[in-house]
């Protein structure tokens, strides 16, 4: 669990440092619609980029502008304070408007920090649609990022690679399966917060490493040596949280714990598996852009609506705690709706509006969070 | 449990420790025995113990004699002596339904937050909104307009009724509209018309959460903020309903009320459970 958990609370990871000093590259990158596969096969360690551990946003705020959300300004932030020097390269992609602009604000950072833009700086590109052209594109992007790592570091990613990738990948995906299957069990083994971190590791920790500390993770996991079995059962959905302290926060000293999430960063990006047989480019092209769980994606409102209540159904989930980061247009608009459509069949909802980064508004969210509860156990 | 004692013998407490004003409630299941209201200190503790003291003191009872306490608002986590604390939300309705039995909707205007919330028969929380960390449409807001313009907080309630031409604040954020208001006092023009727009501009942040809750039955308005009638008079007709006031009680009491009520419910319910 201490892997899991340094690893997902800190940008000191010892295993990042350890790739670095093997004299290996890694890259970051900002979406969970890259597939990080490509990087894995081109031996390039890939890691989700993150906001933890900033203590200001001069850098931030100097570029983005007030009305902004605060993640990307805290990735900025970082990259501007020299945080993210070590990395070799780094790959924005348009998962919302604000997230696009991280490509244009970090150059322009770079010109006033200097070192702090990765030699490697590349714009990948993902349609908000899934239909045939969008999915064409989606495949050419790829292709191309595969052609400038090949150019930039001198790797040719073979099919054989990309496959073997694949595969590591999809042994992790299944162990996620397994561990959400035990948290829909009325005595869930693992509390939300070291379920979330387990998850949360998976995206900056060498994969192999990571695939092998799961599994061991999973495999001692006993409910008898937990006491979940009476807490009411919470869900976290909403915008991008990396911060397991926002679960902790749901969890501690409050009868309920968290059983379920759909955040970036948590489950959800593990989401379905990815074809292993057929071309792999577009077997990665069907999983990633085909996973239309964000609310990036246009016209899937219904079918995200249908797994969240599957999910909570599957969870037997008492209340949906639904967040967003302040300024985020997707999940404010998508939680709003959820709400309204969940409430009406009897699902208790809370919306809160938070600032991303380092839990400092933890009185006035712990007393909506405890008034929540509050509401489900007197029902 | 000496004197004062109700038919059932048990005594219990509220402590609401808000971030304005620190409020306790000696309370016997049917009548209020002693209430208080203080400033709160810097230390939530500190606020606790003195507001409670005080309490005490009015009832002429002392510590031992409270069966069950519970604590209430922001700094509930640091009140010694409460047996349990429950959110301020949750007794806020509890406190409602005590001060009006019919009511099913409830408006709290605190010192840092501004709550609705509908409430079910039995003055159980059913859905609530709370605004968000911003200090207009609270209760300092209030504070901070009644600074600038000199006068006392209380004299603010009247001046929607005695305005002759009410000036309207642009902006919708504390700071900006002191900024306003200040402009609009170099301009010369007269306190009552500035404190009918600062109402104004206070009931219209309350009104986006009460139409956003889409209130039903009875609308009972509680703390501090329902003492301003310019507030609630603007209000009602923002959301095209009557707001009901209280005179059981102070409304700036509704979440010790609460506290008290729930803290009575438990020496209720099998036995002391303490």
């Amino acid at each position: 669990m201490n892997f899991f958990h340094k690893a997902a609370s800190s940008l000191d990871v010892p295993e990042i440092i350890d790739w670095k000093k093997s004299g290996k590259k890694i890259v970051g990158y900002t979406c969970s619609y890259l597939p990080p596969e490509l990087f894995y096969a081109a031996g390039v360690l890939p890691v989700r980029l993150r906001g933890v551990e900033t203590d200001g946003l001069d850098i931030g705020d100097a570029y983005y502008g007030p009305f902004v959300c605060s993640y990307p300004k805290r990735i900025l932030q970082l990259a501007g304070k020299g945080r993210y020097n070590f990395l070799d390269g780094a790959v924005i992609t348009p998962g919302c408007d604000a997230m696009r602009r991280l490509d244009e604000c970090w150059r322009k950072a770079g010109d006033d920090h200097p070192g702090i833009l990765p030699g490697f700086f590349h714009f990948f590109d993902a349609p908000h649609k899934d239909e045939a052209h969008g999915f064409a594109w989606f495949v050419e992007e790829i292709r191309s990022l595969m052609e400038k790592i090949r150019e930039y570091f001198g790797v040719e990613i073979t099919e054989e690679r990309l496959l073997e990738a694949i595969q590591l990948y999809n042994r992790g995906r299944r162990l996620l399966s397994d561990l959400e299957a035990l948290r829909c069990n009325p005595a869930p083994p693992v509390s939300g917060a070291d379920a979330f971190a387990a998850v949360l590791a998976g995206s900056v920790t060498p994969r192999d490493l990571y695939t092998r500390a799961l599994e061991k993770w999973i495999a001692q996991l006993d409910s008898e040596k937990t006491d979940y079995r009476n807490r009411k059962r919470l869900m976290l959905v909403g915008s991008v949280n990396d911060d397991i302290e926002l679960v902790r926060l749901m969890e501690n000293d409050s009868g309920a714990l968290v059983v379920a999430e759909n955040l970036c960063f948590g489950v959800r990006a593990a989401g379905g598996l990815v074809a292993e047989t057929g071309d792999p480019v577009e077997a990665l092209a069907r999983r990633y852009l085909g996973e239309s769980i964000c609310p990036r994606m246009f016209g899937k409102y219904s079918e995200r609506l249908a797994r969240l209540k599957e999910t909570i159904q599957q969870h037997r989930v008492d209340g949906v705690v639904m967040q967003n980061i302040r300024f985020c247009d997707l999940h404010g608009a998508e939680n709003a709706l959820f709400e309204r459509d969940l409430e009406k069949i009897g699902v208790p909802c809370l919306r809160i509006e938070r600032e991303y980064g380092p839990l400092v508004e933890t009185g006035r969210i712990k007393m909506r969070i405890g008034a929540f509860i509050e509401r489900i156990q007197t029902r | 449990m000496k004197q004062n004692s109700s038919k059932n013998g048990s005594i219990v407490a509220g402590c609401d420790v808000g971030s304005l004003t620190s409020k306790a409630v000696i309370f016997d299941g049917k009548r209020i025995l002693s209430q208080k209201i203080i400033r709160s200190k810097p230390r939530p503790e500190e606020s606790a113990r003195n507001v409670m003291g005080d309490a005490l003191a009015l009832a002429g009872l002392s510590p031992e004699q409270i069966e069950y306490c519970v604590g209430t608002g922001y700094g509930r986590e640091k009140i010694p002596f409460v047996n349990e604390t429950v959110s301020e939300i949750r007794c806020h309705a509890r406190g409602a339904k005590w001060l009006l039995p019919t009511a099913e909707t409830v408006i709290d205007i605190g010192g840092q937050d501004c709550k609705t919330m509908k409430i079910n028969r039995d003055g159980e929380v059913e859905r609530f909104m709370t605004n968000d960390k911003c200090a207009s449409g609270t209760g300092r807001f209030l504070e901070v307009m009644a600074r600038t313009l000199g006068i006392g907080i209380d004299e603010l309630g009247s001046h929607t009724r005695l305005a002759k031409s009410p000036v309207t604040l642009a902006a919708a954020c504390a700071v900006w509209a002191q900024a306003d208001v200040v402009q609009y006092l170099n301009n010369g023009v007269s306190v009552e018309d500035i404190g009918a727009g600062i109402n104004t501009a206070m009931a219209s942040r309350v009104a986006i959460l009460v139409n956003a809750l889409k209130p039903e039955g009875d609308i009972l308005m509680t703390g501090g903020v329902a003492r301003n009638q310019g507030v609630v008079s603007t209000l009602e007709k923002l959301v095209g309903r009557k707001i009901k006031k209280t005179r059981k009680a102070d409304p700036q009491l509704a979440g010790a009320i609460g506290a008290a009520c729930i803290a009575f419910m438990k020496t209720q319910n099998k036995g002391a459970e303490k």
